[in-house]
């Protein structure tokens, strides 16, 4: 009986320790205690997929058709649909901010310009852009103190101002110099309401760049 | 004839049965302990291709959830980032370029590294519930329920660890009770919000609409204490947030 209860309590004991406690770090997949149904074999965003080819489980849209949650061009020249989460690389001056060969000034007539919009863009400037040009956009943001190479553009500066509304959306979506492209990030339609409130926010002067 | 059962075996059913009860208790008591996800689940921390460092990013930095999770408000399904998006802050002349820990991010990035492959960062998932269960982000989020509620503090993590359970019972512990977890659309992604950093007249502003109430409702709660439940139980009526509680909600 004692030797019972003392190889039990051992067992405890070693098996407690081999385990550990609730919440220890580890990094072996986690133990499913009935995998029943637990993983299928079924696509998943960001998943890869052994089906296919090229190995990935997100297909692209099949030549036309629309993807669901877009809606259908107005008329066949405007070419690839729009949508509130359209990250399109369409045509138009709504979706590259180009006439021509030329960057447009002005806003495109797919938006309207309201309160709704500035808020968004102000939302959207603030996640999106304040790391590297700041709060205001003087180009002192937080990252900028990490680069190699200054400087960070100063968005308030002349030359950003002067810079027309089509050539600022078309450096969000490519890129320019060192900044990166944010055309897989920030869909067509957010875009141009950073634009707009950057645009506001040149008005304004820096300090009450908030409103 | 001896004796067939000698004196000491009269205690002998009596002390089988106590060993039994003592190893079926202990059994339990281990299995309670250890089959459950707090047990399971709790402090999964795989190694990660680029030590990525969440306190750093989000922390130090202070970039919001959403340079990054750009879908997390749109989508079921809250994206990974593309490598694209590091390399905005790591490419060449930028931040730490140069630095080893991001060498798998040349290898899918710099057509110029001679390791390059183009492929993604195979980043490994920690949350993950299981395909019977369905799960959407954007529904949460746009909700007011913040990240914190179900991956913990991240932006003071080294290492993105399972912080929460996500069990079911975990998921019908705040629809049951969702007054307690929601705040401001605003700062869902502001991991350390408190009840207290927010203005009480801009806050009643917000939940009034346009009948000018604000008055009246700040008068009401003029005697309770300004905390996350109050803020949002006026958030779950000014929103209607009902979430379900019916199986087919989930198992769908
Ligand atoms: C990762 C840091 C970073 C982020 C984030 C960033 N930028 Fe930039 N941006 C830069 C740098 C660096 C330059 C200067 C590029 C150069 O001249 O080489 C620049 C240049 C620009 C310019 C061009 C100025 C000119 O001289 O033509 C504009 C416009 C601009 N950024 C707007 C934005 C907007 C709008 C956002 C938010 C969507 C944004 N940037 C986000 C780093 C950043
Ligand atoms: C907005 C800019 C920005 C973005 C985007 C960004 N980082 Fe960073 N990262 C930084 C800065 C700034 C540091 C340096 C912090 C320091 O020096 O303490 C850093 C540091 C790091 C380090 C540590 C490097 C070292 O040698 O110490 C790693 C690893 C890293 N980042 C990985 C990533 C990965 C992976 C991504 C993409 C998911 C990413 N970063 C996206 C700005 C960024
Ligand atoms: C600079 C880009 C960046 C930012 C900003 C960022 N994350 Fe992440 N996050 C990543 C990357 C890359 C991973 C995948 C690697 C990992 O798990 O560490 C990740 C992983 C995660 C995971 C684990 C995902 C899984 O596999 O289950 C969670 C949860 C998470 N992030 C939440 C957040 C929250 C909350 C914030 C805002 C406070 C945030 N992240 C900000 C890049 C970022
Ligand atoms: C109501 C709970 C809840 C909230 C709130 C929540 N998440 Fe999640 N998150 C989950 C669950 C559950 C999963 C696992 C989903 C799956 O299996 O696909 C997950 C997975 C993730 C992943 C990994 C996705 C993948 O496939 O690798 C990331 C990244 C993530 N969440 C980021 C966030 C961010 C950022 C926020 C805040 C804006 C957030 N989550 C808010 C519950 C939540
Ligand atoms: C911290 C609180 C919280 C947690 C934790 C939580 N939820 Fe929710 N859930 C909500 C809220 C709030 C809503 C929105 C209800 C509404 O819109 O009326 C919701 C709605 C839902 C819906 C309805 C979506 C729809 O399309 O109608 C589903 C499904 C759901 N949650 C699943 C889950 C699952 C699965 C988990 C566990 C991984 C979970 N929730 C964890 C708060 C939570
Ligand atoms: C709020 C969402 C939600 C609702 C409502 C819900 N479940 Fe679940 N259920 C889940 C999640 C998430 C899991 C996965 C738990 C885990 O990760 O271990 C689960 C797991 C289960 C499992 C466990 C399967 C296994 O092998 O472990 C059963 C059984 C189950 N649910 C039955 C039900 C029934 C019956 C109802 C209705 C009374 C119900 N669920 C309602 C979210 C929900």
């Amino acid at each position: 009986m004692r030797w019972f209860f003392l190889v039990l309590a051992l067992a405890i004991v070693t098996f407690v320790v081999a385990l550990g406690p609730r919440g220890a770090k580890f990094s072996d997949p986690p133990f499913e205690l009935f995998p029943d149904m637990d993983r299928q074999y079924k696509f998943k965003s960001q998943k890869p997929s052994h089906f296919f080819e090229d190995g990935r489980a997100s297909r692209k849209p099949v030549d036309g058709t629309i993807p669901m949650g877009y809606s259908a061009p107005l008329n066949k020249e405007d070419g690839v649909p729009t949508s509130a989460l359209d990250f399109s690389y369409g045509e138009g001056y709504y979706n590259t901010g180009l006439f021509g060969d030329y960057f447009g000034s002005g806003y495109p007539e797919e938006l309207t310009l309201d309160q709704a919009l500035l808020e968004r863009g102000k939302q959207r400037f603030q996640i999106n852009c304040t790391p590297c040009h700041g709060e205001s956009g003087n180009g002192q943001g937080i990252v900028s103190k990490y680069w190699l190479i200054p400087p960070t553009a100063n968005l308030q500066s002349d030359l950003v101002k002067a810079l027309p509304e089509g050539q600022l959306f078309w450096t969000i979506t490519h890129g320019k110099g060192l900044m990166g492209p944010y055309k897989g990030t920030i869909n067509v339609q957010d875009r141009w309401a950073i634009v707009a409130y950057l645009r506001a926010l040149q008005k304004t002067s820096a300090t009450t760049a908030a409103n | 004839m001896g004796n067939l059962f000698p004196r000491w075996t009269n205690l002998l059913p009596v002390k089988i049965l106590v060993c039994l009860g003592a190893l079926g208790t202990a059994v339990v008591a281990l299995a309670w302990y250890s089959w459950t996800p707090k047990f399971t689940r709790v402090g999964y921390m795989p190694q990660q291709p680029i030590p990525f460092d969440h306190s750093v990013h989000a922390g130090q930095l202070g970039l919001d959830c959403r340079y990054c999770h750009t879908f997390v408000e749109n989508s079921p399904h809250s994206n990974i980032p593309a490598a694209q998006v590091c390399w905005n802050c790591h490419g060449p002349g930028k931040v730490k370029s140069d630095s080893v820990k991001l060498e798998p991010l040349r290898q899918a990035m710099d057509t110029n590294s001679e390791n390059y492959t183009g492929k993604p960062i195979p980043w490994v998932q920690v949350h993950e519930t299981p395909d019977y269960a369905y799960f959407n982000h954007s529904v949460h989020v746009n909700r007011g329920v913040s990240c914190v509620e179900c991956h913990g503090r991240v932006d003071e993590m080294p290492v993105v660890y399972h912080a929460k359970t996500l069990s079911m019972s975990f998921c019908l512990d705040c629809h049951r009770n969702v007054d307690e977890h929601l705040r401001p659309l605003d700062e869902v992604t502001n991991l350390a919000w408190e009840a207290k950093d927010e203005d009480a007249n801009e806050f009643y502003a917000k939940i009034a609409g346009k009948g000018g109430k604000a008055e009246e409702l700040k008068e009401a709660d003029a005697d309770k204490t300004w905390d996350e439940k109050l803020l949002g139980a006026h958030l779950q009526k000014s929103w209607n947030v009902n979430p379900p509680t019916d199986c087919a909600a989930c198992h769908r």
